[in-house]
């Protein structure tokens, strides 16, 4: 089992690696690699089971644009071969087909995915989000998403959570994210992986983990239901 | 019509500030919030003291503030600020109203204020401060701050280029803030405890900002805090302008260089957050002019905060509050750092929820996975009673950091945490609180203290029946 972590010196901005310890934990055998962005990524070459992606700054961005775009037609490759991949946080925006910026430019992205995003730097945009994912509806999610910005485009067909509460893509979308086969991405950041249990096992079974069993299965399912109760209490 | 807005906004919020403080009501936001309604450039038309120094930075702004009015009014200066008051234009706003006469002339001449840094486009553009000092620019609040490279863009900005920049040395990212203006360094020098490697998860200055090379860390204090260089162009940290030379914690003394000539001056706190404040204050102080002599005498009178520190020694268990700021994960860090090198065996408490959302909603847990919680996993910490809502997060985040189970007491009830916590063979319990979980903390110390001394009394009489 091999998972790749790009970027992240980087791609860290809100406890988002965390993710990527509790796999450690979850999998203790797997194989963990960290590419520094002075690197070449290893699935440009070799098979892996997991590519994950965090958020970062709008300056990061541009640079991990410029940095994959070498490796675009490799990343659709990997996407159309069933490759799990997470991306969390804007870096759902890198795979999109441009960034607006406030001024009018426009950041070309990877072209991937049919949707672009608009910046304002000057509003944050703080939301929480409950619904269920679209491939696996027994499968509530819960996340928190920050970010200044809005995304538009095509994902009717393929969201990754279909919004009971808060709001998806945009703040007039109730479709939240995007899969693509077992690309996901979508603006919910930081341990989405600690508080999804059921979604970190949905992934581990798409990376051919059997019978996957979570660290600390109890106390994240007892933090998870408590967290649904919240959510659906209060959004 | 300008000027009759700017007077109707002076005296409807001199008005207000009236009946609040007639009403026994706080007077120091909504004043000034009047006020900037009415006139959006209030704070441009109003008469400001001769000399303003305005401090900022993620941590430590407000005990920097309160240590440089105290140093000041020790030394018979009287100074306006907004020590009791909001840090945003509102605030300050409504000191300079509260420091005006009613002809709208200020009585003081030196004003010191807390600005808040996202507050810096609505005060900087209608304000130049002399002097503007930076403690330190880390990750913040999730919701508002973003990240350090947005804070940094606002205060680059905003900031006035007369100001003279009064900056983190070891810091850099504050270093580099308004890299044209006038400025002075304060930093500490290498210290026994400095690594090379990182020890903590978050380091927000990787590469350089010239050339984006891999940056070259001679030295690691915490995160992003030590003394650095790049390879391949000339950006490295600063040459310091007044720098701990020498930190002696057993006699509470440290050296500051300046100018080549040292002076040793009282310290007041053996935690670096603190020491780092004290010496940003003397750097400010001394760029004011005030004598080295008289700086000595101050500090040593110098006390940080109840709210934000305090510690006292009942039935021989010392009992140390300390504020822990949610959602700020490098104050927690510090304080989780300070806690594991305190001497002894440690109980810990830990009450981080922000308390209106735990009635409210539903908080934001992204930030206790970039806070250091690994530094409580230590044999020397032999009990940690987390309370509040996010109490079964908290255990999660408590486990993923490698402390075991059997040391862990996690309960929704805040006050719960005083009846749970170890007193046998218990030498220090700390209490680490949020800001706003103040007077729960009190309230949870008192039931300690409670708890502490019945339990000597029982002891005691178990010993006189022997």
């Amino acid at each position: 089992m091999k998972i790749e972590v790009l970027f992240p010196e980087f791609c860290n901005l809100y406890g988002d690696l965390a993710n990527m310890k509790y796999l450690q934990k979850c999998l203790p055998e797997a194989e963990f690699i960290e590419t520094a962005f002075d690197q070449e990524p290893v699935f440009v070459k070799e098979e892996v089971n997991l590519i994950y992606l965090g958020p970062m700054t709008e300056t990061m961005q541009e640079r991990a644009i410029s940095k994959l775009k070498n490796y675009r037609k490799r990343l659709q490759e990997v996407i159309d071969q069933n490759t799990v991949m997470l991306l969390t946080g804007n870096s759902l925006e890198i795979f999109g087909n441009y960034i607006e910026k406030e001024n009018g430019e426009k950041i070309e992205g990877l072209g991937i995915f049919p949707i672009h995003a608009k910046r304002d730097m000057m509003h944050r945009w703080n939301d929480m989000v409950l619904g269920k994912m679209k491939q696996q509806e027994d499968i509530e999610i819960v996340g928190f998403k920050n970010q200044f910005t809005q995304s538009y485009g095509e994902n009717t067909e393929n969201p990754f959570v279909l919004v009971e509460k808060g709001t998806g893509l945009c703040k007039e979308s109730k479709l939240e994210g995007i899969q693509q086969n077992n690309c996901i991405a979508t603006y919910v950041l930081g341990p989405i992986l600690i508080i999804n249990p059921l979604f970190t096992k949905y992934i581990l079974s798409k990376m051919g983990v059997e019978n996957p069993r979570l660290a600390f299965e109890t106390e994240v399912m007892e933090a998870y239901e408590k967290r649904l109760e919240e959510f659906k209490r209060i959004l | 019509m300008q000027h009759i807005r700017y007077y109707l906004a002076f005296y409807l919020a001199k008005l207000a500030k009236w009946a609040l403080k007639m009403l026994k009501r706080d007077a120091t936001y909504f004043p000034g919030k009047i006020a900037v309604t009415l006139c959006p450039d209030f704070i441009g038309r109003i008469e400001k003291p001769e000399t303003i120094i305005c401090v900022t930075g993620t941590n430590g702004k407000t005990t920097v503030c309160n240590m440089i009015n105290d140093i000041l009014e020790d030394n018979q200066v009287e100074t306006l600020n907004n020590r009791l008051g909001s840090n945003i234009n509102a605030g300050i706003a409504s000191s300079l109203i509260e420091g005006a006469t009613l002809r709208g002339k200020q009585r003081k001449k030196i004003a010191v204020f807390e600005v808040d840094e996202r507050s810096s486009k609505k005060i900087y553009p209608y304000m130049k401060p002399n002097y503007i000092l930076c403690t330190n620019l880390f990750r913040d609040s999730i919701k508002r701050n973003a990240h350090t490279e947005f804070i940094a863009s606002i205060l680059n900005e905003a900031i006035p280029k007369e100001t003279k920049m009064i900056l983190n040395g070891d810091d850099l990212i504050t270093a580099n803030l308004a890299p044209n203006n006038p400025r002075v360094y304060f930093g500490i020098d290498r210290l026994d405890t400095d690594t090379k490697e990182a020890q903590n998860i978050v380091r927000d200055i990787i590469v350089c900002p010239k050339c984006n090379t891999k940056l070259e860390y001679d030295y690691v204090r915490y995160n992003h805090i030590g003394k650095a260089h790049c390879p391949n162009c000339d950006f490295a940290s600063p040459n310091i302008d007044y720098q701990i030379t020498n930190l002696d914690l057993e006699s509470k003394k440290m050296t500051v260089k300046e100018k080549k000539e040292e002076t040793v001056y009282p310290c007041i706190s053996n935690n670096i957050i603190n020491i780092y404040n004290t010496l940003a204050a003397i750097a400010v102080l001394r760029e004011l002019g005030i004598e080295k002599e008289k700086l000595q005498q101050s500090i040593a009178k110098l006390k940080v905060v109840e709210t934000r520190f305090s510690e006292e020694t009942i039935e021989g268990i010392k009992v140390m509050m300390h504020l822990a700021k949610g959602q700020n994960p490098i104050a927690c860090s510090r304080v989780f750092d300070y806690v594991k090198k305190e001497p002894g065996k440690k109980a810990v408490i830990l009450l981080l929820d922000d308390l209106h959302e735990a009635v409210n909603s539903s908080e934001n847990v992204t930030w206790l996975y970039d806070t250091d919680f690994e530094f409580l996993k230590d044999e020397t910490i032999c009990q940690i009673v987390v309370g509040g809502a996010r109490y079964l997060d908290d255990k999660v985040r408590l486990l993923m950091a490698g402390i075991e189970e059997k040391k862990l007491l996690c309960m929704r009830e805040e006050k719960e945490v005083a009846e749970k916590v170890e007193l046998e063979n218990i030498e220090t319990i700390f209490i680490l609180h949020d800001l706003y979980a103040f007077d729960l903390a009190k309230k949870v110390k008192e039931r300690v203290r409670q708890r502490i001394v019945e339990d000597a009394q029982k002891k005691g009489e178990m010993q006189h029946e022997n």
